[in-house]
């Protein structure tokens, strides 16, 4: 690119030829004012608010658009000679003349000395800079706007004033728009659905969640318009580092390790086959798990608590043990459930003034500070009702005026049947194994239990460890718990591994089995037979070795040689003979 | 392929020289003309006559009918002129159509009173080249016309049509075609005047393929039909120039951009371009020489805009007809980004006849800066309207009074505005007024001896610049005293503001601010102000509108400020309208010259007039809607439009005198 001399404002400046005057004023920091620029784009110059004086060498000067004005070697310009500031000061009262006094032409105003614009205003709140129609022309490339009519009765629209087909509802349009004359609107009409929150609507570029590690924004490519229409793709002309590759995918790789700690965490229970309590049927009741994505303050509602129709509840229902401590779902307990509900109902309070109900069988605040904590929350005033709710209604039922649902119960404690009207209903779903926790741990030759979580080596003595050796568990995979306990298990079975490693030497149980090569026909029969994986094939001498340091010395292999060509230590056939012989005699 | 393929120059000049043969220099030939103007007056009629004619007395093979292009005396249609005697026959029906065959025709004797006859001298003239109208006219283009039937092209050839075409493609190089058209002179004739060989040579330069070339014919200027009746008369002169073009810049295809309004243009048009390709003079292997090229007809979508060179090209893509700024030439990037060589009908048509008869003798034609003819739409308040082509530095005063014929009706000129809405109003008033009498003159109260006039301008390029005007595409407006100068710059203003395209904020809004300020003028309630407004407005819609529809649309309100400025002052301090256009501020009232003819009393549609058959009749102010058939009906100039109010003052004798018709009154018995 060839450079050529300018001047800007006095001050001279070298620049690539042919580029346009308002980025070489921006790059020495001089402002020029605009209204329908936007620097992805081709530049329009339709708003003539950029407008600046061009004069060159021999005398001659003229307006030009500081948007598209390529400059040329020995130009000089001008931006704020009394010439240029009437033009933009008269365009700026003609424009002004036919829109509404909106900020954007305010803050022009403002800068441009204008106290009174001389022709009055108007109503009209489009100012015909047509950014929404070259955005979704240019960049996103749905192409579903467009400017119709002429001269002063141009207006911007969609083919025929219709919902258009074409539009891809990526919003860029109402974000740029810089009057609000675009909005987006639901096209639904239901405020908020609980069931399909997640932590960042329709935003293409996200973090995960604000604590993700990496701690980086990732593209989202349900909503990004590059995958939708291939246009787009602003984000890699504005990265400085050039980190963005749409090409990137999920890529496995494969590592080589010696120990794994299993920490796959826990599936939340679908309340849905429990008809009685309506989940998916009636609007806001929820689960927990929804909840707590309402009350986050960077989900989609800021932090609020509301219901699906926008407005506050006047009171809030908590059902305890749904899905555990129950004969047709989960026998057990649960473990968090009783704190986090006590939880929701101190967070309730504090954000609303809805009265709360939590309705459970026991009370289990078991940990440190815990109890005191259910102390606190009775004295917030939270109504505990001793009684795990049978059903929720919708309370056209009854009539009630106050609530929309009523929660029916026995309030074991008093002994009486209650029905209890309340806005909104909170399952306190049951922690349950993932859905493929058999299968995954197959794959390391660990089981799983009844319950459906990892069985540990020992309860009392060895939480962290499997009965394969390497392979430790970490977390609500091995069991439903809380946060503290999940991390000092974590901090387990760290160690465990560490242990492991550092060993150097590993001292081992004498008792493993060997293979004769002579005899080893390499028919790898013993190979798959294996519980812990101990025996692989040599392809080099074309037999079967057993890795000693798995070998656990339980002698499958041994009998399933065919030509018993494996022997296994301190425990031949021999001296289990000279065994028998030493009882008998 | 058609047998009628001509392969070679060679080939070209052996037909042209079998038609000549084969003509018969003494055959009688009918010539009728056939442009849009007399179709419009009923010349198809008088066509058919003369085809049924001839049909009954079975002359066929004797007498030869020809549909011709426009012949430019518009105001005299339909035109028949029958050769070899060149008899000049205007305003012909249908009926006079049978007297010429049967008196001229056949019987080889004129007809009077189809002849022309000067309004001034009242004498015959029998041949066109002596009547005034054509005798101060230079028409090296149109002058084909009246010989030429414009969808026959052996019609062109046997004039010697494509020779220059066979010239240019054989004996001369791109560099030397390029130079003629430089040495000619020739400037755009669309409005721009820009230099054509220049622009040309920078296309050339370009390395870019392709290339187009590109003639504008979306002729948007009110009053102008040059580039309709060209086309309509003499597509093929137009086809010519621009594979010449073509040549000369290297480029293999061409586009006409036509506005659809020009029905009978395009369908000739199209006639002409497969007749052409026929021949082997458009399409592959031009004439043997080896070059391709091609026309394609664009239609316009009835956007005046699509007149300007980029939303021309925008609109011929498929898109919206929207401008872009000029930074970037369209000569380096146009069509498609590719180097586009835009140039209007007339200066197309102009190109064979620089090769044809040479540079130099073009660069004879015309003034210092201005070489060659212009073709203008003389349109208005003048004697004779019509198409004038004339040569370049001719004086507004010579087209005006001997070409124009003077002013109708005996009133005095006021004003003629050239360049359609982008152009401006030339002020050409007379010294010294031929008026009758009317009590308010001009709104112009100047000292009557000084001719502060522009008669004696010069028509060119810069001549018409420097004056506040433009030579646009040659509109040519005549105004007299009965035109109101606020009036005329409102309409153009109004015209834009429909016209514009919308996408720059000067020329949308200012517009239609700059119209609201004059309809409150012209309401009678303007101030000082607006007038200081509006110029304010017109200097920065001229330095910031994004093309030269919004950048010329101040022309002509400033040119009005500038020439009858104490118009607009009439207007705003002493509310009056001086000539009495204005229909807030004036008033019609009948003076004494009345002599009782009742023609006004009839043709009023308030019944505002009263009256008794030969006795004075006056306007009941109340009732009159200004609406001005009385003024446009009295033979006797008794109608006077005075400033709103005054209407009784002029009256008072007449109502004094009026007497009410006698009530009938019944005897009543008691």
């Amino acid at each position: 690119m060839d450079k050529v001399k300018i001047k800007i404002d006095g001050q001279q400046m070298e620049v690539d030829d042919g580029t346009y005057v308002l980025e070489a004023a921006k790059s020495i920091s001089i402002e020029i004012p605009t209204l329908c620029y936007y620097p992805y784009m081709v530049p329009y110059a339709a708003c003539r608010i950029c407008s600046v004086e061009a004069r060159s060498a021999s005398g001659w000067s003229k307006i030009v658009t500081a948007c598209n004005y390529p400059v040329w070697n020995g130009l000089e310009i001008l931006t704020n000679t009394p010439r240029v500031i009437n033009a933009r000061r008269t365009n700026l009262e003609m424009l002004m003349a036919s829109c509404a006094p909106v900020p954007v032409l305010q803050h022009l105003a403002e800068q441009l000395g204008i106290t009174e614009p001389r022709w009055g205003t108007d109503k009209h709140t489009c100012i015909l800079c047509g950014l929404c129609v070259r955005i979704c022309d240019e960049i996103v490339g749905a192409h579903a706007l467009a400017f119709v009519d002429r001269g002063a009765n141009r207006d911007v629209s969609t083919p025929f004033q219709l919902d258009s087909e074409s539009c891809i509802l990526c919003g860029a349009c109402a974000k740029h728009c810089p009057t609000g004359y675009i909005k987006m609107e639901e096209i639904e009409k239901r405020f908020i659905v609980h069931q399909e929150m997640n932590l960042s609507p329709n935003a293409a570029i996200t973090l995960p969640f604000r604590q993700a590690v990496p701690n980086v924004p990732q593209i989202v490519r349900e909503n990004c318009i590059h995958f939708k229409t291939g246009g787009c793709m602003v984000c890699s002309k504005v990265c400085p580092k050039d980190c963005i590759d749409y090409e990137d995918s999920p890529k496995s790789e494969e590592v080589e390790v010696g120990a794994v700690v299993i920490a796959t965490g826990f599936d939340s229970f679908d309340p849905t086959p429990m008809k009685q309590y309506g989940y998916g049927k009636y609007p806001n009741v929820i689960s927990s798990e929804e909840f707590e994505v309402m009350n986050n303050a960077a989900g989609p509602t800021g932090g609020k608590i509301v219901m699906e129709n926008g407005e506050e509840p006047r009171a809030i229902a908590i059902l305890h043990c749904i899905g555990s401590r129950d004969h047709d779902y989960h026998k057990y307990c649960s473990r968090v459930c009783c704190m986090y509900s006590l939880k929701f109902s101190h967070l309730v309070k504090e954000k609303t003034s809805a009265e709360v109900y939590q309705l459970y069988i026991d009370m289990r605040s078991f940990g440190k500070g815990y109890e005191e904590f259910y102390g606190r929350i009775l004295d917030e005033g939270v109504n505990v009702i001793r009684g795990k709710a049978a059903e929720v209604v919708p309370s056209g039922y009854r009539q009630h005026e106050e609530g929309h649902l009523i929660v029916r119960c026995e309030d074991t404690l008093i002994g009486k049947y209650r029905e209890i009207p309340v806005d909104m209903v909170i399952l306190s779903t049951a922690l349950e194994a993932r859905r493929d926790a058999k299968e995954f741990g197959r794959k390391f030759n660990i089981s799983t239990g009844a319950d459906g979580w990892f069985i540990e080596a020992h309860p009392k003595l060895a939480p962290v460890s499997t009965t394969t050796e390497g392979i430790f568990l970490a977390g609500a995979c091995q069991g439903a718990k809380d946060i503290p306990d999940a991390v000092a298990q974590g901090g387990a079975a760290a160690a465990q591994a560490m242990k492991l490693m550092a060993q150097g030497e590993v001292m081992m149980d004498a008792a493993y089995a060997v293979i004769d090569e002579a005899f080893c026909s390499g028919c790898k029969m013993c190979n798959d037979m294996c519980p812990y994986t101990a025996i692989s094939f040599d392809d080099a001498k074309k037999v079967s070795v057993v890795n000693s340091a798995l070998c656990k010395g339980c002698g499958t292999c041994v009998a399933a040689c065919p030509a018993g060509a494996i022997m296994a230590r301190h425990f031949t056939d021999e001296q289990i003979y000279a065994q028998i012989e030493g009882i008998l005699a | 392929m058609s047998t009628n393929r001509l392969n070679s120059p060679a080939e070209l000049a052996a037909l042209k020289q079998r038609l000549e043969k084969n003509r018969n220099a003494n055959k009688t030939v009918v010539t009728v003309c056939a442009g849009t103007g007399c179709m419009a007056c009923g010349c198809e009629a008088v066509l058919k006559t003369f085809h049924e004619e001839r049909k009954k007395d079975r002359l066929e093979n004797e007498v030869e009918i020809k549909a011709t292009g426009c012949h430019g005396f518009c105001e005299r249609g339909p035109l028949v002129v029958v050769h070899p005697s060149g008899v000049f026959y205007q305003r012909v029906k249908p009926a006079d159509a049978k007297l010429i065959w049967e008196q001229t025709v056949k019987g080889g004797q004129l007809v009077n009173k189809l002849l022309y006859r000067d309004p001034q001298s009242n004498e015959i003239i029998k041949h066109e080249k002596d009547i005034p109208f054509y005798k101060r006219q230079m028409r090296i283009i149109f002058g084909k016309n009246g010989f030429m039937d414009p969808t026959a092209i052996n019609d062109y050839i046997l004039l010697g049509g494509y020779l220059a075409l066979a010239t240019a493609l054989t004996k001369m190089t791109s560099e030397q075609i390029i130079g003629d058209v430089k040495k000619s002179g020739l400037r755009g004739r669309g409005g721009g005047g820009f230099l054509t060989g220049k622009k040309w040579a920078t296309c050339r330069a370009v390395k870019v393929d392709p290339k187009y070339v590109i003639c504008n014919a979306d002729e948007g200027d009110p009053g102008a039909f040059m580039d309709r009746s060209l086309l309509e008369g003499n597509p093929h002169q137009v086809i010519e120039g621009m594979i010449i073009g073509a040549y000369a810049i290297g480029s293999h295809e061409g586009f006409v951009y036509v506005r659809n309004e020009y029905p009978l243009a395009v369908k000739n048009l199209t006639v002409a371009i497969k007749a052409a390709r026929d021949y082997g003079l458009l399409g592959e292997n031009i004439l043997g020489t080896g070059f391709n090229f091609d026309i394609v007809i664009s239609r316009g979508g009835g956007a005046f805009v699509c007149g300007e060179s980029t939303a021309l090209m925008a609109s011929l893509e498929g898109k919206v007809g929207e401008p872009r700024a000029k930074y970037i030439h369209t000569v380096e990037s146009g069509l498609w980004d590719k180097p586009s060589n835009l140039n209007n009908v007339e200066t197309w048509a102009n190109v064979p006849l620089i090769i044809e008869r040479g540079a130099d003798w073009f660069a004879s034609i015309g003034t210092e800066n201005s070489k060659g003819t212009k073709v203008f739409a003389l349109t208005g308040r003048v004697n004779n309207t019509g198409l004038v082509e004339v040569p370049m530095g001719i004086t507004l005063r010579e087209i005006l009074y001997d070409i124009g014929g003077g002013a109708p009706r005996g009133k005095r000129f006021k004003a003629v505005q050239t360049g359609g809405p982008s152009g401006g109003m030339l002020i050409v008033e007379e010294a010294q007024p031929k008026s009758h009498g009317s009590p308010v003159a001009h709104g112009d109260i100047r000292n009557e001896n000084e001719a502060v006039n522009l008669l004696d301008l010069p028509v060119d390029f810069d001549e018409l610049t420097r004056v506040g005007s433009m030579m646009g595409s040659g509109g040519m407006i005549v105004m007299d005293e009965d035109s109101c100068m606020v009036d005329v710059a409102r309409y153009f203003i109004h015209f834009l503001t429909e016209e514009s395209c919308g996408k720059c904020l000067p020329c949308r809004e200012g517009l239609v601010t700059m119209l609201s300020v004059l309809r409150k003028i012209s309401a009678g309630k303007g101030t000082m102000e607006d007038i200081k407004y509006l110029e304010e407005l017109s200097q920065v819609i001229i330095d910031t509108s994004l093309c030269q529809l919004g950048g010329s649309a101040p022309n002509p309100v400033l040119s009005a400020l500038r020439y009858f400025r104490q118009e607009f002052l009439a207007h705003v301090v002493d509310k009056r309208c001086p000539a009495g256009v204005c229909k807030d501020l004036v008033s019609h009232a009948i003076d004494n010259t009345c002599n009782g003819c009742h023609a006004c009393l009839k043709s009023c549609p308030t019944s505002a007039i009263v009256g008794e058959p030969k006795r004075l009749h006056y306007v009941i102010q109340d009732k009159c809607i200004q609406c001005g058939a009385c003024y446009q009906i009295c033979r006797y100039n008794s109608i006077k439009r005075v400033k709103r109010g005054e209407g009784d003052k002029l009256q008072e004798r007449a109502r004094e005198q009026w007497r009410p018709p006698l009530k009938k009154v019944t005897a009543e018995v008691s």
